[in-house]
């Protein structure tokens, strides 16, 4: 996304659900009439089994900002990604 | 491991075609289905999920009902889990409880009972066994049904929805006791039916969001087992069992204290019990884990679950392939519970053979 990539480890945090199988969508937040909006279309990834959100570039869940989905940093060389060794940002 | 709710789904009702006489085929071919074409007819709940209620990994490759693979169903749970038994609770089919029409739901009932017998339990998967479906509005259809079917080795329990027009201890419901007691099969309800005619709002009001709804699935629970209790059910057939799935768990040690302190004060109401509720309950009643609840400081459901004695009333299920499935390899259960809840409990109630050595006490 925006010419970067980002990974996430295909492992819910909640009850190991396959993060891969769910949807890449966006959701909701308040907008300033009290109403409901729309927006981070294509950034946030529910997880197949209970439907938790997690932001893609983060891993942090929606719902509960403690808990995260593993990420790993990601690096292009050429044409060729390389995942490095699990962020030092502490998971749940 | 025992799964004891297991949903087996068809594509599509047109399965249900070749066990319907023909009036009923009609119905199927050119009759109205609030779920539209080749869906199956019962009356829809208004609470709607806004990602869908099923897995999104379980949906097989051709898009098809999620449970309606055996195969997928194979990957995904009985050989995953290496499951002893898995007992299938069907998807739609208890809906039939919300249709307006008695006939036309035991006709939609029994003709799920002998798709299950033909698709299901003649696969020759030894660990396959269903719930016999019946129609609660339709006592006597129920019954007759029970009496029918109820003899098939692979039906374990009678099985109907937990929206219902009054609760089921109450007399309307007896011959469904009384026939299940007959054939010797426990009576249980699984959440759902809660549309048509089944739409009874709460003393407040219906809630409005899924997920509200959803955390309020023990309401229809907890009228039932009063219900039974204070009716005597379990006087009367004493031989029998009830069994509540996906009613959560954590609310029954609660309701119980109420229902034993209020019965010492107030027993003149119901001078055929000879118990205690809590006792009836502890004997007669099983709860399905699924959803588990799910607190932050686990000692606190175990305090909940040990004032049921929960180590021998609770039986394990995944609910595969709905949503809100429990993952058996995480399930936050007490470990030295885990040979009775996760196996032992449903032996117990539903009379399964030992198919395998027993699961090691420290697993």
């Amino acid at each position: 996304m925006d010419g970067s990539f980002y990974a996430l480890h295909d492992r819910c945090p909640h009850r190991g659900g396959s993060l891969c199988a769910g949807p890449l969508t966006g959701t909701t937040a308040v907008d300033d009439q009290g109403g409901v909006r729309y927006e981070r279309a294509g950034r946030i990834v529910r997880c197949s089994w209970h439907g938790w959100e997690f932001d893609v570039t983060t891993g942090q869940a929606l719902a509960d900002p403690r808990t995260r989905a593993r990420s790993y940093e990601v690096e292009q060389i050429g044409a060729e990604l390389y995942l490095l060794s699990p962020s030092p940002r502490k998971d749940s | 491991m025992i799964d004891c709710d297991v949903h087996n789904a068809w594509k599509s009702a047109r399965e249900l075609r070749p066990y319907l006489d023909s009036y009923h085929r009609d119905c199927l071919d050119r009759g109205e289905l609030p779920g539209g074409r080749d869906s199956f007819p019962h009356a829809h709940r208004p609470w709607l999920h806004p990602e869908g209620f099923t897995r999104r990994d379980a949906i097989p490759d051709d898009g098809s009902t999620p449970g309606s693979s055996y195969e997928l169903m194979c990957e995904q749970l009985l050989d995953r889990y290496d499951l002893e038994y898995a007992i299938l609770t069907g998807d739609e089919a208890i809906e039939v409880s919300t249709l307006a029409n008695p006939a036309l739901a035991s006709a939609f009932a029994r003709a799920s009972n002998d798709w299950t017998v033909d698709r299901w339990l003649s696969l020759g998967d030894a660990r396959l066994r269903a719930s016999l479906v019946v129609a609660p509005q339709d006592p006597a259809g129920a019954a007759a049904e029970i009496r029918r079917l109820g003899d098939h080795p692979g039906f374990v329990q009678v099985l109907v929805s937990t929206g219902s027009q009054r609760p089921y201890g109450d007399p309307f419901y007896w011959p469904i006791w009384d026939a299940a007691a007959e054939v010797g099969l426990p009576l249980a309800a699984h959440l759902g039916g809660q549309g048509g005619i089944n739409a009874n709002p709460t003393g407040c009001g219906p809630p409005t969001f899924f997920y509200e709804t959803h955390a309020l699935l023990c309401e229809t629970g907890m009228g039932h087992v009063a219900s039974m209790i204070c009716h005597g059910v379990f006087e009367r057939w004493p031989q029998m069992h009830f069994v509540l799935i996906e009613a959560g768990v954590a609310w029954l040690p609660a309701l119980l204290w109420r229902l034993d302190a209020d019965y010492r004060a107030l027993r003149k109401e119901t001078p055929w019990l000879q118990r205690l509720p809590s006792e009836y309950a502890r004997d007669h009643i099983r709860l399905t884990t699924q959803p588990l609840e799910d607190p932050p400081d686990r000692r606190h459901l175990r305090a909940m679950l040990d004032a049921i004695d929960g180590e021998r009333t609770l039986l394990f299920a995944t609910d595969y392939p709905h949503w809100d499935f429990d993952n058996p390899e995480m399930i936050h259960l007490p470990r030295e519970w885990r040979a009775r809840v996760m196996g032992e409990n449903a032996r117990d109630v539903y009379g399964l053979a030992r198919r395998c050595a027993p699961e090691p006490a420290s697993a």
